[in-house]
């Protein structure tokens, strides 16, 4: 049997004595790419911060296995370094830091972790180039300070940039598509599906049906009160669109959700 | 050996006076400073860091004709000072040593190194004078290196006259020994339509002082007076600005931050003056502070004393610890929370050093700094 890639049981996290995750249970398998919409506060960013290792959220219970090892126990760093990728929803301005400086930073410490061999200057140049292509990103903004100065579209597109470059076998995008226009949208999506091999999944949270034109997903969940209350196909994300997330909650008890 | 002719007695009780209230260097009153006359010249080479261009050497406040490069432009003479200090009230000693003077439009910066060496504490005075006539522009870098962990004192003045439309760059930096002191000043008078800036790196120096006076004399005067520091172990930082706007339209902005880790202290003054009818005046004061340690400290003093109505004057201080939020970025990205810790403090030194232009004198400065700063050879292995 396949190792899932992603396994969270019971998951239960609060921030500063806040509950926020109330017994999250998600199975991704490796090439899934799973949507997890809900209205806001529902726990969706929180769950992105738990998985990608954020020290301010404590999860009180439950457990998540990557790979089959336990994700809990590991920093953010070395979570990065095994194969988790965070797109963050609000992607932070590092002055005096130029992109390029501290993606070969990430790239190395990431190379060294899986006990490869560190890029040389024009080795991880080249890889530069031609990552930046599959995102159309212009190639000038990378000598720019991290974020500094970048559009929010140019933001959302460098993390999708920077997810090439680190090859994760896990990519959580976080309201990628929140302030996008149709166009940088559709860059952004593309981006992630040249992404999309049999050995790496997505969880892709999304406020919006939009961004799921783009990136089909294989499954959708519908998070509420930090629990998931509702899965399905990507037809559920049609029928959020019709109904929204009250429509969800009216039929809660009559379907056998979670 | 001459033993100088200083009177240290005047170190015993600056620190009594408001100026220096957070200063200490009663020591230096106990010392017996000697000069030596022979020094070996022979450290000279490895400082020469930019050998296309004219280049001043002094070691232990005295000329080294034959390691220097003179260009137009340029001249070395006994006992001058210029006038433009007078009109402060410094309290550091002016000592009668040879001075440089240097005037004219220089396509390269002008390189002026002043080592301080011994094996006995050596008191010294460095002078120099910028004069640019109008619409000349004149680019300087300072270097001051003490050898030797002895206390000595260097005290250099440097006197600049900013003509019309003229424009001067100043970047002084102060290297070497953790055990010595510098006690060092600026003095600049602007005209009408200059622009200059100077930028004082401290990454050397058990005790350093670095004193701004800046006389705003006709309108649309440009000036940017930045800092920079990096400091460790008893080491302790004193900027200490005056920028007296005298006329109206003029732009200054006073831009210093720091990094402190250990028991290191920085100490930041900047008093902004508006005259009476100095109207339209945008002066804007900040001084920021990361620091990496409980037991490091930090004070800043923002100070403005306006008599004209229609001025826009800001000040700002900000002391903390690194930013969480961006920590947790870099780690996200795999980068381990040493590295990134470091990647940190370095991006938020070298954004001060990124303004400098001249490439061999900022290649030098970030190595410096590199090697003070913990973890630093990190960020060598990420060079393109």
């Amino acid at each position: 049997m396949t190792t899932p890639l992603l396994e969270i049981t019971n998951l239960h996290a609060s921030i500063e004595g806040k509950q926020i995750l109330n017994g999250v249970n998600l199975t991704i398998m490796p090439g899934e790419v799973h949507s997890i919409m809900g209205p806001n506060g529902s726990g969706k960013s929180t769950l992105a911060s738990v998985i990608a290792g954020h020290e301010a959220y404590e999860v009180t219970e439950g457990s998540i296995l990557f790979n089959g090892i336990d994700l809990l126990e590991l920093e953010a760093d070395q979570r990065a370094c095994a194969g988790v990728f965070l797109a963050f929803q609000y992607p932070v301005e590092i002055p005096g830091v130029s992109t390029k400086f501290f993606l070969k930073a990430a790239v190395n410490a990431i190379r060294k972790y899986r006990g490869q061999e560190e890029l040389d200057a024009m080795d991880f140049l080249d890889m530069v180039e031609e990552k930046a292509k599959s995102v159309s990103l212009n190639i000038d903004l990378l000598d720019r300070n991290v974020n500094e100065g970048f559009s929010g579209g140019e933001k959302k597109r460098a993390e999708v940039f920077q997810m090439a470059m680190l090859d994760p076998l896990l990519g959580v995008l976080d309201e990628t598509d929140s302030g996008l226009d149709i166009d940088a949208l559709k860059i952004v999506a593309d981006g992630v599906n040249q992404l999309r091999t049999q050995d790496r999944g997505f969880v892709i949270i999304t406020h919006y049906q939009r961004l799921l034109d783009f990136i089909v997903p294989d499954f959708v969940h519908v998070l509420k009160d930090g629990v998931i209350v509702k899965s399905g196909d990507k037809s559920l994300a049609l029928e959020l669109e019709e109904k929204g997330y009250a429509g969800i909650e009216a039929c809660k008890s009559e379907c056998s959700c979670a | 050996m001459i033993t100088t002719a200083i009177d240290n007695s005047v170190f015993e009780k600056l620190h009594k006076t408001e100026a220096w209230m957070f200063t200490n260097v009663s020591a230096l009153s106990k010392i017996d400073f000697a000069c030596p006359s022979e020094v070996d010249v022979s450290v000279i080479a490895t400082h020469d860091i930019a050998p296309e261009n004219p280049f001043v050497v002094f070691v232990n406040g005295v000329f080294q004709e034959g390691c220097s490069r003179i260009a137009d432009g340029i001249s070395v003479n006994a006992d001058t000072h210029g006038d433009i200090a007078a009109r402060g009230d410094s309290l550091i000693p002016r000592g009668d040593s040879s001075s440089v003077s240097i005037t004219g439009t220089h396509a390269v910066t002008v390189h002026v190194l002043q080592i301080v060496t011994g094996d006995v504490p050596v008191a010294c005075f460095g002078n120099v004078i910028v004069h640019a006539a109008e619409g000349e522009s004149i680019s300087l870098a300072e270097t001051h290196i003490a050898l030797t962990d002895q206390n000595h004192v260097f005290m250099p003045c440097t006197e600049v006259v900013a003509e019309q439309n003229s424009n001067v760059t100043i970047v002084r930096s102060i290297r070497g020994s953790k055990e010595a002191y510098h006690l060092g000043s600026l003095h600049v008078a602007q005209h009408e339509s200059s622009t200059v800036q100077t930028h004082t790196i401290t990454l050397g120096g058990k005790c350093v002082r670095n004193e701004v006076y800046a006389y705003l004399d006709g309108e649309h005067c440009e000036s940017n007076f930045d800092g920079m520091y990096m400091l460790g172990k008893d080491q302790l930082v004193d900027n200490h600005l005056r920028v007296e706007h005298n006329e109206p339209k003029g732009n200054s902005r006073e831009f210093y931050k720091g990094v402190l880790d250990e028991n290191a202290k920085s100490v930041f003054t900047g008093r902004i003056y508006v005259k009476e009818d100095a109207h339209q005046t945008d002066a804007k004061q900040t001084n920021q502070n990361i620091i990496l340690c409980d037991d490091a400290s930090c004070t800043a003093r923002p100070q403005l004393e306006i008599y004209a109505d229609d001025v826009l004057c800001t000040h700002g201080a900000t002391t903390g610890e690194i930013d969480e939020e961006a920590l947790l970025y870099l780690r996200s990205r795999g980068i381990p929370k040493d590295a990134a810790r470091t990647l940190l403090i370095y991006a938020f030194l070298n954004e001060s050093l990124d303004e400098l232009t001249d490439d061999g004198f900022r290649t030098v400065l970030v190595d410096e700094l590199l090697s003070n700063l913990p973890g630093g050879n990190f960020i060598r292995t990420l060079y393109l």
